[in-house]
């Protein structure tokens, strides 16, 4: 791809993001355009309630699929993602678990211990199941097997999580499953500045690997010989997949496909395997899907949202099965 | 070029080193095209990934240029050797110019960028296996033989003076082996590039190797 290439289709991208926003910002159940820019009511919705969910969106969309861009190379599997292959499962468990923590010994009034107790065992669940999820794919290098094994994963800790719910009060249980319909519209603005260094700093780590993500689509031993240290930056890459997924995954709850169909589909559209190339389309094109489902989730009804997983569900399984069906990128 | 001394290789199972060959001596130069010779599991390749640094040597030494293998950093090892490998790659919209320019690798910047220099020593190893008309297709449409090319011109873009091939004609008809054989032999010939290859077809390989390197069972190791 050429320098001019690719500055065009990331100004377009930024351009067609930039309207997303703008988009997302102006629906809701309030006509932001009937009300006066003075006004107080104007001001709290749109700066303590629009813009951090908007914000919200840009930074879910876009790190799922900078975290699925990550493990579809580290596996060399298009069919990794975090969702897919249980991280999400795993985050989920562990927020649930975090939750009735919380309620049972009543911190959940502090805004920094709650939210930094759930955030933290989010993380950590990520953070097991990839490696176990990449414990398999070195014992068993088939892609299929690996997916099955993401799933059942998946299914396991999904029972797991069922089990916490049965025992939780009516009101835990009615917070995971409101949570885990997936939203981008329960954070606060104090939310967005716990979530965005994290964010950034994954997004600055991820270009630091650019390099070694090249080498690695050979395969480990040619990325070996090519000096890369295949350990090392596995270790990175999970360590980055997992905060970013339990980060997301905490104040989002699970959000489903964005991972796993936004880099397949930068790279059929985009055409190039260079990953300076596919982290920013990847970036982009993340932030731009979370943004139309928030936005669609809106159109279909301004009075009760339609929760987010609904939506990047119906646009993220066909391009999964899209793939399935295509052997050249399932060879991968 | 290559010196190995009373070499011992294997592989970990658990904390338990398991021996697959040992007392292996030999000393391999610059211009030689070495066969390495021996039944399937004797440890061929245990052997070439022990001296490409993939795999730690259990006891002995491998000098390379005069200085010890263990002494490398990755990226100088990656400076000094390059090797070519039976596992096939593919997928993720790697072209032939992709898998080429990754030889660059050792000497670019973290953010992968190619410089000038860089590109004219990718044109110049795709032109050196007659690669540059297909430098723009997708890995996955070549064939197994135009694959192997891409591969030793990923080598040569290296630009390491040490090539290893572990079953370079595994997938390969008869006509492309011996063209195969044919490049590297020049490639010993005329850039001077120590060439380890290892194959399973010994007669073809006997019609173009310099040396041969033989392992057999009860560690007898024939180095002529």
């Amino acid at each position: 791809m050429t320098k001019k290439h690719f500055i065009t289709i990331t100004v377009g991208l930024l351009l067609f993001a930039l309207a997303l926003i703008a988009c997302d910002l102006c629906f809701g159940s309030v006509n932001l355009f009937s009300l006066d820019s003075s006004d107080p009511l104007f001001r709290t919705i749109l700066y303590d309630i629009r813009l951090p969910k908007t914000l919200t969106a840009v930074i879910a969309g876009s790190g799922l699929a900078l975290c699925g861009l990550l493990m579809q190379s580290l596996f060399r599997n298009p069919l990794a993602g975090p969702y897919v292959l249980g991280v999400s499962s795993g985050a989920s468990l562990f927020v649930a678990i975090a939750t009735m923590l919380i309620s049972s010994v009543n911190i959940s009034g502090h805004y920094f211990m709650g939210k930094s107790v759930v955030t933290l065992f989010s993380i950590g669940g990520a953070f097991f199941v990839t490696l176990v999820i990449l414990m398999v794919a070195r014992k068993n290098k088939n892609n299929v097997t690996l997916l099955l094994v993401g799933l059942m994963l998946g299914q396991v800790l999904g029972a797991l999580q069922g089990v916490i719910e049965f025992i939780s009060s009516a009101d835990n249980l009615k917070t995971f499953i409101l949570w885990g319909m997936g939203s981008v519209g329960s954070t606060t603005r104090n939310d967005i500045w716990f979530m965005l260094p994290v964010y950034l700093s994954a997004i600055i780590a991820s270009f630091f690997l650019v390099r070694s993500l090249n080498a690695i689509l050979l395969n480990d031993q040619y990325a070996q010989n090519l000096g890369i240290d295949v350990g090392r930056l596995r270790l990175i890459i999970i360590v980055i997949s997992a905060v970013l997924v339990g980060i997301i995954t905490a104040y989002c709850g699970p959000i489903a496909f964005v991972g796993i169909s936004v880099p397949i589909a930068s790279r059929l559209f985009f055409k190039t395997s260079h990953h300076l190339h596919q982290i920013v389309f990847c970036l982009l094109l993340g932030a731009c899907v979370v943004l139309i489902a928030d936005v669609i989730c809106q159109l279909v009804s301004n009075q009760l949202m339609l929760p987010i997983n609904t939506v990047t569900t119906l646009i993220g399984s066909p391009v999964v099965i899209w793939l399935l069906f295509k052997s050249k990128l399932n060879a991968g | 070029m290559i010196e190995v001394k009373q070499l011992e290789i294997g592989y970990k199972k658990g904390k338990h080193p398991v021996s697959v060959f040992s007392n292996m001596n030999m000393n391999l130069n610059a211009g030689d095209l070495v066969g390495l010779m021996g039944d399937n599991g004797i440890g061929k390749s245990t052997f070439l990934k022990t001296i490409t640094g993939n795999l730690e040597p259990l006891s002995g030494d491998i000098i390379l240029n005069g200085i010890n293998l263990r002494q490398y950093s990755a990226q100088q090892l990656a400076q000094q050797l390059s090797v070519v490998v039976t596992e096939k790659i593919g997928g993720f919209n790697l072209t032939v110019w992709d898998v080429v320019a990754s030889g660059r690798t050792p000497y670019i910047n973290i953010f992968g960028k190619l410089s000038e220099d860089d590109e004219a020593i990718v044109i110049k190893a795709l032109k050196q296996l007659n690669l540059l008309p297909l430098k723009d297709k997708l890995i996955d449409e070549l064939s197994d033989g135009q694959r192997q090319k891409v591969m030793i011109a990923k080598s040569l873009a290296q630009q390491t003076p040490v090539i290893v091939l572990d079953e370079p004609t595994a997938f390969l008809d008869h006509t492309s082996r011996h063209h195969l054989f044919n490049v590297l032999k020049q490639l010993c010939t005329e850039q001077g590039k120590l060439i380890i290859v290892s194959s399973h077809d010994l007669e073809l390989m006997k019609s173009y190797i310099t040396r041969s390197v033989t392992m057999a069972e009860g560690n007898q190791l024939e180095v002529l």
